[in-house]
This record gives C-alpha cells, structure tokens and sequence, in this order.
C-alpha cells in the first residue's frame, strides 16, 4: 500500500510521466470531502459552531495498466457564526495527506505522497425561507462563496512536480453556490442540497466545474419517545451524494481520463445533544462512470463532531 | 383562642409559601415554534440567558417551549422574549406567566 517506496529513481522520468498521464484529473477533487452539508449547520445569531471530521478516502479500481491505489486521509475544520437571525457565515479548512501507488512502466512499484493544508472555503448562507410550526420547521437558503488557494499546488517529490490532480491545493479562485433545503420535525429531517462550483485556470491546469446533488435522511432512532427536557437523539442516517465533475484542461485541452459521475449510497449514525454531536458515516459508491481512465472510489469513511458555543 | 391560633398559622404558611415562590423568581412558559432538535435548543437558551433577569431557560423539545425562571425581582418582557427567540431563528409563539404551583 502507500508507504512502499521502491528505490526507481533511474527511471524518475518514467513514473512522473506515466503518473502524470495515468492519473492526472482522474483524482477528484479533495473538496468533494465534506458529504454531511456543511450548508446545512445550524447557527442562531451572535452563536458559533465548531465542526471536525477526519476523512479517509480509497480508490483502487483502475481499469489502466499503472494499477494506482488512492488514499486520502483528512481532517477538516468547519467554523460558522451567526452574523445575524438570517445570515451565517462559514469557513472551511482541510489538511490532506494524499498518497497514490503505482507501477511504473518498467514494472516496479512506487508511490508519490504529499500533505498539508488544502484550499479553504469561505461561504455565506442566507435563510430566504422559514416556516415553522410546532415541532417543525422547514428553511430553504441559498449560499455562494468561494475556493481560495491556499494549498500548495506546485509540491515537488524525488519524480519531479507532482501532477495536478495530486497536488494538495488546486491555486485557482474558484467560485461556487446553490441552494440548500432543511425540513425537519421531532422524528426526522430531510436535507437536499444543489451546487455548483465553477472552477477557474491556473497555471495552465483547470479542473473541471462540479456539480453536486445531495440528500441527507435523519430518522430519531432513540428515545422513541419523547418525554420533559432536551434528551440526546440517536439519529439513523442515510445520504445520497451524486457527484459530476467535468473533464480537466490541461493548456486549454480536455484531458479526457478525468471528471465523470458517481453516486454514493451512504449509511451512517449522529448522536446530538444540545451542545455537541458525534456522527460517522461511510459512504459507498453505488454507480460510476468515471472519464476515460480515472480511478473509481472504493469506499469514503468520515467521523467526527460538532459543537456549538 | 384556637380559631386565633389557627388563623395565624395559616397567615404564616401562606406567607412563607409566597415568599419561598418570591424568593425563586417568577417563572414563565414561553411557546416557541419550529423547535426541533436538541442541537437547536442551546441557541434559544444562550438568547434567553443574555435577557436581563433571566436566572435559568429549562426547554422542554416535545412541548415546543421553553420555561423561564427570573432573578427575584425580576420581570421577563414580552417583547425582550421575542427577540431572544427570533435572533435564535425561531419563531415566538406567545408568553405566558406561571403561577407558583406551576
């Protein structure tokens, strides 16, 4: 797996161009990470969440001779704060250590890592739409923010420059937006959420725009039934995530073994309390068709939790 | 002399029981909707704590309110009630006063 590094720096060239090639635009980007909508957080005026979670992401069916394995391993640090009774403001901030095996053209194995801070999102959320009534509540809100640059994107290994898609940051500006609707009553709550990011060129690289249709089902599992107070609510969750990214350009030419669609089916558990939540979830493909020869995802496991202050 | 005695015993409990009542701060039941989760709970508690007076905000989820004991002395206005509760994102519903046995 990652980690075994093979002593091939006489064919350096060999691998960073197979990699280059056999890879480059078919990782997703990073920032299809966060699959519970960040969109969708809850924040009353003058208050702050707090939301962490750690990642792991694997893809390993590759239909290309190179036989690439994927890992991604992230943590991410959600901040929101409620600006005012309709207004939350939200900043999002990866670490990600990316490692990706392959063999090389003259048949031994070798893998290329890198690690770091990732691009940061920054995005508002305005609450267009509320109505409630005893025990429920339902809020549509559009958001719209954008990518920043802050991840590196021109990290070097002893093969040369890693390619694009697995460098940490992408070092484009990349706007994005949607529309997030939250229903919710005492025994469940529906989330669904439409969203587009327009990603922009740099240096020569442009990722591909991404479009994002996600449903989230929470259904009280525990207590089953309510009495006095604020007891913890066991949830059972269920998401689906369908993720559609756009071929890459490469000096202004699609690069045809990148971007494509996949659908993911994803069980999961949340423990909510009035202060803090914990919650896991693994994501599963159930459909893919990934661009020429990208690599199609194994599985996406994310812990983590939330708190409010 | 006995009925004397007995009319001044009851005097003393019923002084002793509206002053205990006194003592703990008047308590109020404030009605909230789209109340629906224990997450969302605290935002209308940290509001509620920030109203001058306000000694403790108990919310009970299944009822959709919010119960409301005071400093003593204290009154909780109705307008300073619904700000609290609109600036957590829901909606104010009516206040109610309780009486002591409440």
């Amino acid at each position: 797996m990652i980690g075994a590094r093979a002593g091939l720096s006489w064919h350096a060239t060999a691998i960073a161009l197979a990699s280059l090639l056999a890879t480059a635009a078919a990782l997703r980007s990073a920032h299809s990470a966060p699959q519970t909508f960040d969109t969708a957080l809850p924040v009353a005026q003058d208050q702050f969440v707090f939301r962490g979670q750690l990642s792991y992401r694997r893809a390993t069916d590759d239909r290309t001779p190179a036989d690439r394995e994927l890992e991604v391993r992230g943590a991410i640090a959600v901040l929101g704060y409620g600006a005012t009774r309709g207004l939350a403001l939200f900043a999002v901030v990866p670490w990600l250590d990316k490692g990706l095996e392959l063999d090389a053209p003259a048949g031994a194995r070798s893998a290329r890592t890198t690690a770091g801070v990732g691009d940061a999102r920054l995005f508002a959320r305005h609450t267009l739409l509320r109505r409630d009534r005893s025990g429920s509540t339902l809020r549509l809100a559009p958001f719209a923010g954008i990518e920043l640059p802050s991840g590196d994107d021109d990290e070097e290994d002893r093969f040369g420059r890693l390619p694009r898609p697995l460098q940490i940051g992408s070092g484009s500006w990349d706007p994005f937006g949607g529309l997030i609707l939250s229903w919710q009553t005492l025994a469940w709550e529906l989330d669904a959420q439409v969203s587009y990011q327009a990603n922009t060129d740099a240096g020569g690289f442009e990722r591909g725009d991404e479009l994002r249709i996600d449903g989230s089902l929470q259904y009280r599992l525990w207590p089953r039934e309510l009495g006095g107070g604020v007891p913890g609510f066991l949830y059972g969750v269920i998401e689906a995530n369908l993720l559609h990214q756009d071929e890459n350009r490469m000096g202004g030419v699609e690069d045809p073994d990148s971007g494509g669609t996949t659908l993911f089916l994803s069980p999961g558990v949340q423990y909510v309390t009035r202060r803090w939540v914990v919650e896991g979830i693994v994501q599963v493909p159930v459909a893919q068709d990934p661009g020429g020869g990208a690599l199609e995802d194994d599985f996406i496991v994310r812990a983590g939790f939330r708190v409010s202050f | 002399m006995k009925p004397l005695i007995s009319a001044l015993l009851a005097l003393t409990l019923a002084s002793s029981s509206t002053l205990s009542a006194w003592a703990a701060g008047a308590r109020y039941r404030i009605e909230v909707a789209g109340l629906a989760c224990p997450f969302c709970a605290y935002g209308i508690e940290k509001q509620l704590y920030r109203v001058a007076g306000v000694e403790n905000a108990e919310t009970h989820i299944r009822e959709g309110a919010v119960i409301v004991t005071m400093r003593e002395g204290a009154v909780l206005d109705e307008d300073a009630a619904r700000k609290a509760v609109e600036d957590a994102g829901f909606t104010f519903n009516g206040l109610e006063a309780l009486h002591a046995d409440r």
